[in-house]
């Protein structure tokens, strides 16, 4: 009995072992794909993979003869295909959980970005955390040649960059698949993506050149947003109108903005917290909007003499005109989405689904066509001024001439 | 050293005749009155080895008459013979013979073996050969006077002994120095000094039937349960072997599971320690010519605790013990999860990390698996040899492991300087357990979950951890559950086994070990003095 209980075990043991080892992968067996890029061109799909080589990147002796990323591109009339196809030319497969960022460049954003996601968001080798993207002016390989300073991978620099300029700058945000899917789903907002161009020489950009001195002359930028209808691309934010629409939707974390002085110049203002409140009323059987942004911040720099901010009077003028400046700002951004886009990707829908849901389920088919375009909205802007920097008058007081 | 001698012992004699020859008749039979062939069978019995002295003195006239002393040299203590033996000798002789260098008297046997039984305090009258022969070869002067069907052992045991030195396997900071040596004697009275109650019990067998080893069992009555006192008699009866040379074959012998590379018999060399354990209600087994005294029952938690963790203050000691636990887990799955997540589950590792390894990995020539079982197996050479070497060369080995496995595998592209970290950090960890047969164990159960983890990743892994948990949960030692006081769940229990809680705090003994007298102290917090 013993011996064929220890006889089946032996076989058990032995067959574990010959199945071999499943889907084992040794590191350097991977092509670690860090950004990827889809284009549209000639209705089909060209898929751009940037790939790092580790060794390039963590050597000592870096700045060999070799780049710290290769790029492989592929197409095909489906993306799944083109990067299988992609194993042509390069000698590993590509390993996708580690992607940082995500590019669609403008024509493919506008010809519609849905059926790309379904394959992301489906497929398990993707780790949803990476960042989306739409190339502006250039295509998504073109953008994924440029080489970049102190972050030698592009697509590192290009996820940290917009990390570190969604948080003090604001201008720009990160949008994640998930983001992305959500927005697409829901019925009362519609997506935003960051756009993203080369500025400068492309062709210098796209040498190693560009990383030997110290002035870079192809840079990646992030600029302004992309406004989506559903999934397809229907125009541009500038900056400016980017950052007031992100203060709408209260997600800013820190910014910068001045108001002008009495005389001459400006008092710079750092903004530190905001927060934000979209409330749905219904006002005769009219909806309305309430946005109310309580927002806290710092005195950063003055430039006119004259100012007393010892005085307590005199911080809550400059609230008081920093709360006017921005409410008029605010208010230009909704009107400009209102009349040129006539889309709301502000989230007022969500809003109103989320306070009025009985009401919301009439207005939601026409919500776009009907309501948002003519939607009254009441902005209120609350802003503190809460600490003067490490002095309280400016010297500029104490010039004479 | 060891081996050969006791093959050269068995070689003429154990084999064949010895085993039969101790049970046999000749040694069980009652001394004779006559000393003469009674000092024949002794000499023929121990082969005339040298180092048994006997010396024989007359006490009549015509020499017909004599007594004689028989002592094993070396094992007893020269002093005492010296000094009593000659001397009981001396008068005896003195009391016989008149000035005139004549003797006196006439013989009287039973006369001088009541002057005989004044040698000292340690008297033992002796009838058989089997006690006769134990008494002299464990350092006791026998005494054999012609015509008499007895003799006297007296204790003379002494012999060099190492003395009570410093402990050497474990150290603390804070606490007692001293540690067990090879005596028996030194050892019971080590403890006895600390525990100065008169119901500290003590009993002594003879185990092994060649070697004759003392054993001693120790226990604190009323404290310790009954029945497992009764156990551990009745197990160390049935033990019948051959030879007992260290406390690690009783162990063995009656541990409650053999096929498990957990120990379930705790052993130390701290005195300290085993008086902690003996309060706790444990059985203490000391055992002749071993530092190392085994303690039963044993759980798993008092492998990870240290005797120190009750001398520093209760919050030191409970991050000291948090810090082990955390380094047993290290210690048995650090390079497995290293394996795991390098070969099936890179998506875990944070990106930044993906490129560092992927880096250091472009040029080695292995899989993580082999890479780290290569580098476990240095890393268990270089201890092995550590341990083994003489100590002045033993700087040799760190330099060597240093050198081989720190730079030159690294450069050649062997290993990936990540499998180092790994290893160094595994090894480094699985030092920090208190006691080395448990972190021996967690060392072993280290390769099979490295194998685990190559063929199947995390889900090997995680197999693997349930199957040891299981078996932990499994194990008893000596009907005590071995996991408990974590399973069976026992509140009481947790204030002393991850955490230590304020000593004011342990009102109770271990519940499982201790059924019914069980309160240990009254649960008072400390009281500021009012003034």
């Amino acid at each position: 009995m013993k011996r064929i209980l220890a006889l089946i075990l032996l076989h058990i043991v032995v067959t574990l072992l010959l199945s071999g080892c499943w889907n084992r992968r040794e590191l350097n067996e991977l092509a670690i794909a860090v950004a990827a890029g889809v284009d549209w061109v000639d209705d089909r799909y060209r898929l751009t993979v940037q790939v790092a080589i580790p060794g390039q990147v963590t050597s000592k002796k870096s700045g060999g003869p070799q780049a710290p990323a290769t790029l492989y591109t592929a197409e095909g009339d489906t993306i799944f295909e083109a990067s299988r196809r992609m194993t042509q030319v390069s000698p590993r497969k590509i390993y996708f959980s580690h992607l940082r960022m995500f590019l669609m460049d403008e024509a493919m954003a506008r010809e519609g970005i849905a059926k790309v996601l379904d394959l992301l968001s489906r497929d398990h080798e993707f780790r949803p955390d990476f960042y989306l993207v739409i190339t502006r002016g250039a295509t998504a390989e073109e953008t994924l040649k440029i080489m970049t300073q102190m972050e030698t991978i592009p697509a590192n620099k290009l996820y940290e960059s917009l990390q570190t300029s969604e948080k003090a700058w604001s201008a720009s945000m990160t949008v994640t698949l998930d983001e992305l899917i959500n927005d697409l789903t829901s019925s009362g907002k519609h997506p935003v993506l960051t756009g993203l161009i080369i500025t400068g020489d492309r062709d210098i950009g796209r040498t190693r050149k560009n990383v030997e001195n110290i002035d870079t002359p192809g840079q990646l930028k992030y600029s302004g947003l992309a406004v989506f209808k559903l999934d397809k691309l229907i125009g541009w934010l500038n900056e400016k109108d980017s950052r007031n629409y992100r203060l709408i939707s209260g997600d800013v974390k820190s910014s910068v903005s001045f108001i002008p002085c009495k005389n001459e110049g400006k008092i710079i203002i750092e903004t530190l917290r905001t927060d934000s409140k979209l409330k749905g009323r219904i006002v005769e059987s009219r909806p309305e909007m309430d946005i109310r942004i309580n927002m806290e911040g710092n005195i950063g720099a003055v430039e006119c003499s004259g100012l007393d901010l010892s005085e307590p009077a005199t911080v809550r003028e400059l609230e008081a005109e920093m709360e006017e400046n921005l409410k008029r700002s605010l208010e230009s951004v909704v009107d400009k989405v209102q009349s040129k886009f006539k889309v709301d990707i502000f989230g007022f829908g969500e809003a109103f689904r989320r306070s009025h849901p009985r009401e919301w389920k009439e207005m939601e088919k026409t919500w776009n066509e009907r309501y948002f375009p003519n939607l009254k909205t009441n902005i209120h802007v609350d802003y503190k001024i809460r600490r003067t920097g490490t002095t309280n008058d400016t010297f500029l007081n104490d010039i004479k001439e | 050293m060891r081996y050969r001698r006791r093959t050269g012992h068995s070689s003429k004699n154990t084999t064949k005749e010895i085993p039969p020859a101790n049970s046999s008749t000749n040694d069980t039979d009652a001394l004779k009155p006559d000393i003469t062939s009674s000092l024949e069978h002794i000499r023929t019995t121990l082969g005339n080895s040298t180092d048994i002295v006997i010396r024989e003195i007359p006490l009549d006239e015509e020499e017909k008459h004599y007594m004689a002393i028989l002592y094993t040299d070396g094992l007893a203590d020269q002093k005492v013979i010296s000094e009593s033996v000659m001397m009981v000798v001396a008068d005896i002789t003195k009391s016989l013979v008149k000035e005139d260098n004549e003797y006196s008297q006439p013989f009287d046997g039973q006369k001088i073996l009541e002057k005989v039984s004044l040698v000292n305090h340690e008297i033992q009258t002796i009838t058989d050969y089997k006690k006769l022969f134990h008494a002299l070869l464990s350092g006791d002067t026998i005494f054999l006077i012609d015509g008499l069907d007895r003799g006297i052992a007296a204790g003379t045991r002494g012999w060099k002994d190492r003395g009570v030195m410093e402990t050497s396997a474990e150290n603390v900071v804070r606490g007692p120095r001293e540690s067990f040596s090879e005596s028996l004697r030194t050892n019971t009275a080590l403890i006895r000094r600390k525990i100065k109650d008169p119901n500290l019990w003590m009993e002594t067998k003879q185990i092994g039937r060649i070697t004759q080893t003392d054993v001693a069992i120790m226990y604190i009555h009323g404290i310790a349960n009954d029945k497992i006192v009764e156990e551990v008699r009745t197990r160390l009866d049935r033990i019948d072997v051959d030879s007992i040379l260290e406390s690690g074959y009783i162990e063995e012998l009656i541990q409650d599971k053999t096929l498990s590379p957990f120990p379930t018999v705790y052993n130390t060399e701290r005195p300290d320690v085993i008086a902690a354990e003996l309060l706790e209600g444990k059985i203490a087994i000391l055992v002749d010519g071993t530092p190392f005294v085994l303690v039963v029952p044993a759980l798993f938690v008092s492998f990870l605790h240290a005797a120190e963790d009750y001398y520093q203050r209760a919050d030191i000691s409970s991050f000291l013990r948090l810090l082990r636990y955390l380094s047993i887990f290290i210690s048995l799955l650090g390079p497995s999860l290293y394996i795991a997540i390098t070969t099936f589950h890179q998506e875990m590792l944070p990106t930044r990390l993906i490129f560092g390894l992927a880096g250091q990995r472009e040029q080695v020539p292995f899989p993580a698996f082999v890479e780290a079982v290569l580098m476990e197996l240095t890393f268990e050479i270089l201890r092995e040899a550590g341990v083994r070497l003489p100590k002045n060369i033993g700087s040799a080995i760190s330099i060597v492991g240093t050198l081989v496995i720190g730079q030159a595998a690294v450069e050649a592209g062997i290993i990936s300087p990540a499998m180092v970290i790994v290893v160094a950090i595994t090894a480094i960890s699985s030092f920090v357990v208190p006691s080395f047969n448990m972190s021996i164990a967690f060392r072993m159960l280290r390769f099979p979950l490295m194998a685990l983890a190559g063929s199947f990743g995390l889900f090997g892994i995680l197999v693997g951890v349930i199957a040891i948990v299981l078996h932990l949960c499994s194990l008893r030692s000596f009907g005590v559950p071995y996991m408990s006081p974590f399973a069976p769940l026992i509140p009481e229990g947790q204030k002393d086994s991850i955490f230590r809680l304020p000593h004011w705090l342990l009102s109770s003994r271990p519940r499982l070990i201790n059924q019914t007298n069980y309160k240990r102290r009254k649960r008072t917090p400390p009281r500021k003095s009012r003034e």
